[in-house]
């Protein structure tokens, strides 16, 4: 073996990636479309106005970067950050019911609620005070995993730096509450799943005999 | 205008003096304040685009700082890709991840060494405020009880993007700075941490002298001894027959008593019980337990042989020698030595693998547990089980390290968490936490600062109906996570010019002849680029020939284990994810198959889950293999770009577990019996896509890049090399162990879940020296994309768990080892219970923390460059060595 042939061949390696950075993208036609601002040659030099999402995946040769903030990964639907609750968005009623289980799961005991009363002091199944520690909170999903209420989900936002912890990273029930239209938008496959689907077809249900019975209460 | 005005008409331009108050205000430099404003916008531009972070990382989220520094995320188009190895020359310190109490000097130290201006990022949930390891007893509620942060960053662990989100925070906040009013000229301004000191806890010294009042007071000790304790149950007993069913309380009582026993943290109320009982149903037999079928691991001697041994052991050693305990062997502790060493080199199967070796604490005695296996007869685990008293510190063994060098460290952790002493240890001092630490955190009796009950799940910390809430720290009197003995008195000698943690293991060295100068010991780490987190060596140096080499390791103890053995078993799941955080699906499949162990036929794993966990297992291989050779090469000298090759690949990997599971790193995926979602739609055709159009070429790409490399060859043939023998004896793991020459995978040698349906080739190495880790792994690839095109393949439709999704798992009593061929090495998690919600022993065998013990072996005679490959082809992984 020849000394520095291993070397050589590596150098070609790299030269080959080098080169393809370049070959790449021109030839998918997509170069100027996403480094810059539009389809020109010019709009290289823009800024792009909308965030673009990046796909990678088994094809992916030549630039690898994904130029946060102006371009972005694709987000999956599963992805979890931090827990959110939903209230459903015809009437405005928090899906929550108050009965523990997120908090029963959570492995870091990040998740404390109280039940709310009634003005006759009953228990109502509504959650009065509900708060999540996000310095403890481990982002693993097991809350929503198990809630059988789909009332706790996991949102898909991670921008949240801050210059402040105490203040801010204990979330309430107002900062955590999210529109069941929002989170159809953002887990669309879990909203449509027979599950999912199911859950909400009993709660119309129940809603509806509720109604009934006010309906019939009031006439009687 | 007056007459007198001697100017020229055309000189004097009236102007509207609105227009005149808007220009003085905007245009107009027209006072200092004003003309440095000037000059601010383009310091701060200067400083906020060249932001260079300190080359420090702490747990898991140094993994995804590291990432958003590679290719595909490229912290350089924001200046700061420069990480400095220096604290001296960075301008920003990322505090990525778990802020241990150990480490917590260090990282005042680093601070004060940096020059001013200097910013803090404390990025994910444990820097910000103790995260999901907040509870544990060495963890730092929050970096910024002691340094001055500027920016958080929640999440656990936050991704690349949502980091470089922090730092574009970080630049705005520069934006707004201004030179009047900068700290850093201020001379009358000290912002220089004072170094904490280990104590007998952390201590901050700002606040000595209230810690002292508090701890004369006793405060905590008050407050905990009001609280319920855990529950101690005494250690198995051998199999009676079955005419005295019902005399002492835990066999007697039901599941139910217990866990309502262990929720009230009442001790076993074993008279109660039986007060109770016979007025209420007076004809009902006592309900028992659920007992798990008795076997030290799935891959076992078997009953019959065990008899056989335990016999021969009895001829041998004298009758009454060894006793069957629940499929393992109860020995005398004296007679300890001679029975290992007859098992290791006498006995027709040689038991010359230590396994694991770890020990549980229970009312009436410390039982240390041995599991031993044999390279030459694989599969053949047996359990030798020797007893000590119970009492803190009175617990004594003799040492095996000498006859299993593998137990070196493993006894030291059991010294170190429980206070059992080995006699003639060579070395024995705490492991994990440090001399002079007030606790030995692994008996029951111990209750952390934090403590809130025995078991999860705790009561809620909402104060009813007041709108109010209370963190962790305020259920302590000290108001941090701190506990002194009430009676300690050193106050005065405490002093952070201290060195305790590394203090005691000073290498010894024997002189080399021709060299004559003196010798000297180098401390490399705990912050050092090449240590592969927070790991640190005391070296001793003659000239530049490493001479001895001691490891410092704790530096990232996050009390894994003290913290699992208060989840239930299905809250540890994400908690096994941060134990080797490159590898987080293989972890949770060992633990997985742990507790699937003792549910025995309660859980039958679907075949599609079983498949889908295989998968998911080889992808974790490809990954850390990938970032175990990128980091290999970078610590021999080729600087990053094999490892962006590498990490470009595990990127695309983590994209799969991203889709699948929610979360890059931490996938938290496996379930009892199953996994925790089906694969979504498209998965399987992207992953079957990854896997036959682009890994081999990809792994082929990287063998003709790296494998003839003259610099790599120089570099690692013959380099810290360990013989067969040696890797064997050391208990060392994975390719570690293969590299040397020992055919011994876990996937082959005690095959678990589905692995002996797959055609596959365990790799072996022959010289166990550098370049044949490297390669091992590198082919080790070639042999998981194998498996997975086979899987995949053969990927059935159907269940992926074998009833109902529940949290309300129910574990019979006895204990469990599972094992399980992690990428670093043989994966161990050894779990008692004992019937109730939670494990009552838990335990990991992390292949990382054993390859370490042969780290001395390798380096000396090595040179101080050599230390650093050498420990880079371990490719430890420090949350797994500290757990």
């Amino acid at each position: 073996m020849v000394i520095g042939k291993g070397i050589l061949i590596g150098h070609l390696v790299t030269i080959r990636r080098f080169l393809l950075t370049f070959t790449h993208d021109f030839k998918i036609g997509e170069f100027f479309k996403r480094r810059g601002g539009g389809e020109l040659a010019v709009d290289f030099f823009t800024r792009p106005k909308n965030q673009t999402t990046v796909k990678q995946d088994y094809t992916t040769e030549g630039i690898f970067t994904v130029e946060y903030p102006d371009e972005r990964l694709p987000v999956y639907e599963r992805f979890r950050v931090l827990p959110v609750l939903v209230y459903d968005n015809e009437d405005g009623n928090v899906r929550c019911t108050c009965c523990n289980i997120c908090a029963k799961v959570c492995p870091p005991q990040c998740i404390w609620m109280s039940q709310a009363h009634s003005p006759e002091g009953k228990p109502v199944t509504l959650p009065e005070e509900y708060y999540i520690d996000m310095d403890v909170c481990m982002n693993c999903g097991m809350c929503s995993e198990y809630c059988p209420f789909d009332a706790i989900k996991m949102d898909h936002n991670f921008e949240l730096s801050n210059y402040e912890r105490h203040q801010t990273h204990i979330y309430s029930l107002q900062d955590l509450l999210v529109s069941s239209e929002f989170y159809a938008k953002t887990h669309p496959d879990a909203y449509a799943s027979p599950e999912e689907v199911a859950e909400r077809g009993k709660v119309t249900k129940k809603k509806d005999q509720r109604l009934q019975k006010a309906l019939q209460l009031s006439r009687g | 205008m007056s007459a007198q005005s001697t100017a020229r008409p055309e000189w004097t331009v009236v102007i509207d003096p609105v227009l005149q108050k808007e220009l003085e205000q905007h245009i107009f430099v027209t006072s200092w304040p004003k003309l440095l404003e000037m000059v601010d916008t383009v310091y701060n531009w200067g400083r906020r685009s060249s932001l260079w972070p300190l080359g420090f990382g702490l747990a898991c989220c140094a993994i995804e700082m590291i990432c958003s520094a590679c290719s595909r995320f490229d912290i350089s188009r924001f200046g700061a890709e420069v990480f400095r190895g220096s604290p001296r020359q960075a301008d920003v310190m990322i505090v990525s991840g778990t802020v241990t109490k150990t480490m917590m000097p260090m990282i005042a130290r680093l601070y004060d060494q940096m020059p001013e201006p200097k910013y803090v990022i404390s990025m994910g949930a444990c820097a910000n405020g103790g995260g999901p390891f907040k509870e544990g007893y060495n963890v730092v509620s929050g970096v910024d009880k002691y340094l001055p942060v500027d920016v958080y960053i929640p999440g656990c662990p936050p991704s690349p993007q949502a980091l470089l989100n922090g730092l574009i925070a970080l630049q705005h906040k520069i934006d707004g700075e201004s030179l009047a009013d900068a700290v850093w000229y201020k001379p009358e301004v000290d912002r220089d941490i004072p170094v904490p000191v280990l104590g007998p806890d952390l201590i901050d010294v700002r606040f000595l002298e209230i810690t002292a009042e508090k701890t004369a007071q006793g405060l905590l000790d008050k407050s905990q001894a009001a609280m319920p304790k855990p529950l101690i149950i005494p250690a198995p007993q051998p199999e009676k027959p079955a005419e005295e069913p019902a005399t002492p309380a835990p066999v007697a009582l039901s599941a139910a008593d217990r866990l309502r026993a262990k929720m009230a943290g009442t001790p076993a109320p074993a008279p109660t019980a039986e007060e109770v009982k016979p007025a209420a149903k007076p004809a009902a037999p006592a309900k028992k337990i659920k007992k798990a079928e008795a076997r030290p691991t799935l891959a076992w001697l078997g009953n019959e042989k065990l008899k056989s041994l335990s016999d021969r052991l009895n001829e041998k050693f004298g009758a009454g020698t060894s006793e069957i305990i629940d499929a393992g062997l109860l020995l005398p502790a004296d007679k300890l030595r001679a029975i290992s060493e007859f098992l290791k080199s006498d006995h027709a199967t040689r038991y010359n693998y230590l396994a694991s070796l770890q020990s549980v604490h229970y009312e009436d005695c410390i039982e240390v547990n041995y599991h031993l296996d044999s390279t030459v007869h694989p599969g053949t685990v047996i359990l030798l089980r020797v007893r000590v008293a119970e009492s803190e510190g009175q617990g004594e063994l003799p040492t095996v390290s000498d006859i299993w060098p593998g137990a070196d460290f493993q006894e030291r952790e059991v010294y170190d968490m429980m206070g059992v002493k080995f006699t003639n240890h060579p070395n024995l001092t705490r492991i994990l936490m440090w001399e002079g630490y007030g606790y030995y955190p692994l008996r029951k009796d111990f209750l952390e600062p934090y403590y809130e009950g025995p078991t999860k799940v705790f009561d809620s910390r909402v104060e009813k109906g007041h709108g109010y809430h209370y963190r962790a720290e305020e259920i302590n009197p000290y108001g941090t996570n701190m506990k002194i003995p009430k009676d300690f008195t050193g106050w005065d000698n405490l002093s952070a010019l201290d060195d305790i943690k590394g203090k005691n293991l000073m290498p010894g060295g024997v002189q080399i002849s021709e060299l004559d100068t003196d010798q000297f010991v180098v401390s490399m780490g705990p912050q050092h680029p090449s240590t592969h987190g927070v790991f640190r060596m005391n070296i001793r140096l003659d000239g530049e020939t490493v001479v001895g080499l001691k490891p410092v390791m704790g530096y990232m103890h996050r009390n894994h284990e003290k913290i699992g053995e208060r989840n239930t078993y299905l809250m540890n799941f994400p908690f096994t994810d941060r134990l080797d955080y490159i590898t987080s699906m293989g972890n949770n499949f060992g633990y997985a198959l742990a507790v699937e162990q003792l549910m025995g036929d309660d859980v039958k794993v679907p075949e599609r889950a079983d498949y889908i966990r295989v998968i998911m297992a080889e992808l974790t291989r490809v990954a850390s293999h990938m970032w175990g050779i990128g980091f290999f090469l970078n610590d021999i000298g080729a600087f990053f770009t094999p490892a962006l090759y590498a990490i470009e690949e595990r990127e695309l990997i983590l994209d799969l577990f991203e889709w699948a599971s929610g979360s890059r790193m931490m996938c938290n995926y496996f379930r009892f019996g199953g996994v925790a979602f089906d694969l979504p739609k498209g998965w399987k055709e992207r992953c079957e896509r990854f896997v036959y159009d682009r890994l081999d070429g990809k792994i082929d790409e990287l063998d003709r890049f790296l494998s003839a490399n003259e610099i790599l060859l120089d570099r690692s043939k013959g380099v810290g090399a360990l013989t067969a023998e040696q890797a064997i004896a050391f208990s060392t793991g994975g390719p570690v162990l293969r590299a040397s020459g020992v055919n011994y995978d876990i996937r082959r040698a005690a095959p678990y879940s589905i692995y002996d349906r797959f055609d596959f080739n365990v790799v072996v190495g022959k010289n166990g020296d550098l370049y044949d880790r490297y390669y091992v792994r590198l082919l080790e690839m070639r042999e998981s994309v194998k498996i997975l095109k086979q899987a995949i393949r053969d990927l059935p439709e159907g269940p992926i768990l074998p009833g109902k999704k529940t949290y309300q798992i129910k574990v019979p009593a006895g204990e469990s080892y599972s094992r399980v061929e992690n990428p670093k090495g043989e994966l161990g998690f050894y779990v008692v219970s004992d019937g109730s919600p939670t494990a009552y022993r838990y335990h990991i065998r992390s292949p990382s923390f054993l390859n370490l013990t042969a780290l001395e072996t390798m380096c000396v005679g090595a040179t101080v460059a050599d230390v650093v490959g050498i420990l880079g082809s371990l490719d430890i992984v420090l949350g797994e060595v500290d757990r």
